[in-house]
């Protein structure tokens, strides 16, 4: 990065933060912050909705997926267009109808309190965990850029974003998530548009499809019943949608979006606009990242993306041994692209026989390579190397610091920030919103005034904020950023999505049974995570239990009759 | 007259009722996975 880039980074997180506080100046009413005016637009609703989720981590993450495995990982959206028109038709229309402030008071006007204090305490258990994985994935950023060490690099941009979600507040920063994600959506597009340009010429779109393919990158949809395979047609559509059920229907931080709605008919219009471009957005961002893939097949990329990290252990022990590693994946390398020119030359003159000679030497030179990957990172995790687990993560960055035209860079920056602090502020909020509203004012001071209960909630937020810093410190991560998120997602989700759903639907079971099910349900997806099923099965066996025991524990109640249902609905 | 309750209206032009708002998403969907599967298929 030059003097042009960081001008432009540093410009607007300093213009962002300002704006926000300017915003927000002097605003004590507690209706007005814990939900904004709720004159909000459909559009603005959607946008904020895919801004919050579409955080840093996708941004940065993703196209590495795409890298190492390709398209798969579409598959993980596929309930999602489910998951938000049963939110729109059912769970919408009740949150508003009560006017609550966070998802679990209606747990509570439809149970009692405990339930709802286990719904919001679940809630702040996961997000609170899920929140330092969003500090550490701009402090990736950060430690490439700056040749930063990670654990100091999450302190700094961690209290950054405490600093910027306490003093400026929620409001204004949900303001201006639409310009947020219009600045990622012409960052992505016009990297998309350097890769193609920087493809090798006579290198065609068809010819690109067909490299990839042939390194199964474009595998999108997996018909197979196998439920030991991570992304399938099937753990999408139900595993998928019990997650997007969970995350957009129950999770406060998604919530908040879009009860701040001027109307049902804006919430709604809101979520369908995710409902039909979730999808195709997550498909562009795996693509480029296949992209990146081919084009790295033509040009050497690092043995290992991370290369603050090589570079800091390639100047100890295990130097010799790196250097060995990096020497033999050129060597590799320079083999691969040699036999694809000569892959792309037969195809071209039509000569099937040579065409599939090339391909198979250059398959055999690509394992290779691979082979001098895999030892790299075995050593690096031998010397106890910290984020040596996988490098996939650094794969994006590395192309647009490597390979995009300065400016460029800083816009690219600029907008990875941008999103890790609105969906960093959005999510510190509703963890301060939740801790004020569900446990504060619920359970401690009851009757106090707004401008206190506006201070306490920047006093939670605050709280949050250390807490996700030093969950990001300790975070040692054996998955993709994006993988890891949505396994912690999965673990923590199924249960209260549970509750939920049997406070929407089974009017019968009520507050006693519910919570004990919901906590024998949470304990046997505990247990799942020692099994080898898939992450994403885990929201819906978390949730059939809970329903289930539910109505086994209703059933018993009704037989001893120390308890019912408490009949009053929303 | 009386205005169209809160959840009935959608303001779309083709799209009156959130029953089409919702098939129409639905649709969508499915063409999409539909091109997917092409490109699985061509490109395996």
């Amino acid at each position: 990065m030059n003097a042009l880039d960081y001008l432009i980074l540093v410009g607007s997180m300093l213009a962002i933060a300002a704006y926000g506080m300017w915003r927000t100046r002097g605003k004590s009413d507690f209706n007005t912050y814990m939900k904004g005016a709720r004159e909000t637009r459909w559009l603005t609703i959607g946008l904020s909705v895919m801004a919050t989720q579409a955080s840093a981590i996708t941004f940065l993450s993703t196209p590495g997926q795409g890298y190492g495995s390709g398209l798969g990982f579409v598959q993980n959206y596929f309930g999602a267009p489910f998951a938000l028109i049963i939110i729109a038709a059912v769970f919408l229309p009740i949150y508003r109808r009560l006017k609550v402030y966070t998802a679990y008071e209606y747990l509570g006007h439809r149970f009692d309190s405990k339930t709802r204090l286990l719904g919001a305490g679940m809630f702040l258990l996961q997000r609170g965990l899920g929140a330092g994985l969003t500090i550490y994935a701009p402090a990736i950023v950060l430690s490439t850029v700056m040749g930063w060490r990670l654990d100091a690099t999450i302190i700094c941009s961690g209290l950054l974003v405490v600093v910027y979600t306490v003093t400026g507040g929620c409001e204004a920063v949900s303001l201006t998530q639409k310009y947020q994600i219009g600045i990622i959506f012409v960052g992505m597009i016009a990297a998309f548009i350097v890769l193609l340009a920087k493809l090798p010429p006579g290198l065609g779109f068809a010819d690109t499809l067909a490299l990839a393919g042939g390194f199964h990158k474009l595998g999108a949809v997996d018909f197979s019943l196998n439920v030991d395979r991570r992304y399938t047609v099937w753990s999408g559509l139900l595993g998928g949608m019990f997650l997007a059920l969970s995350y957009f229907g129950t999770d406060q931080s998604q919530v908040q979006r879009y009860l701040s709605g001027g109307s049902l008919r804006e919430s709604r219009l809101g979520l369908m606009f995710n409902a039909v471009f979730k999808i195709p957005m997550q498909f562009f961002i795996l693509l480029l990242g296949v992209l990146i893939f081919v084009f790295y097949q033509f040009e050497r990329p690092p043995v290992y993306f991370n290369q603050a990290a090589w570079s800091h252990e390639a100047q100890r022990g295990s130097g010799d041994r790196l250097r060995a590693l990096d020497a033999d994946f050129t060597a590799a390398h320079s083999e691969e692209r040699r036999q694809l020119h000569a892959w792309l030359d037969a195809r071209h003159s039509g000569n099937g026989a040579a065409e599939a000679a090339a391909r198979a030497a250059s398959e055999a030179a690509q394992r290779q390579g691979e082979a001098a990957r895999t030892e790299t990172k075995a050593v690096l995790g031998r010397a106890g190397s910290r984020a040596t687990a996988n490098d996939s993560d650094y794969v994006f960055i590395t192309f647009i610091l490597d390979y995009l035209p300065h400016g460029l860079i800083g816009l690219l920056v600029t907008a990875f920030f941008a999103a890790a602090l609105s969906s960093k502020a959005g999510e510190l909020n509703a963890l301060g919103s939740t801790t004020t509203v569900d446990f504060y004012r619920h359970v401690v001071r009851r009757g106090a005034g707004d401008a206190h209960y506006v201070a306490a909630s920047r006093w939670f937020t605050a709280f949050w904020g250390l807490v996700a810093i030093g969950f990001a410190l300790f975070a040692h991560l054996a998955e993709n950023l994006i993988q890891a998120v949505n396994i912690l997602g999965s673990v923590f989700y199924g249960a209260p999505l549970g509750l939920f759903l049997v406070a929407f639907f089974l009017k019968r079971v009520g507050g006693t049974a519910v919570f004990w099910a919901a906590l024998a349900a949470q304990a046997l997806v505990f247990a799942l995570c020692f099994t080898s099923i898939s992450y994403l099965w885990y929201n819906l066996i978390g949730c059939a239990a809970c329903i289930l025991f539910s109505l086994l524990l209703q059933g018993l109640i009704g037989m001893s009759g120390t308890g019912g249902a408490r009949t009053a609905t929303p | 007259m009386k205005s169209p309750p809160d959840d009935e209206s959608t303001g779309l032009p083709g799209l009156r009722t959130w029953r089409r708002v919702y098939l129409f998403v639905l649709i969508v969907f499915v063409a999409w996975v539909g091109l997917l599967t092409v490109l699985t298929r061509m490109y395996s």
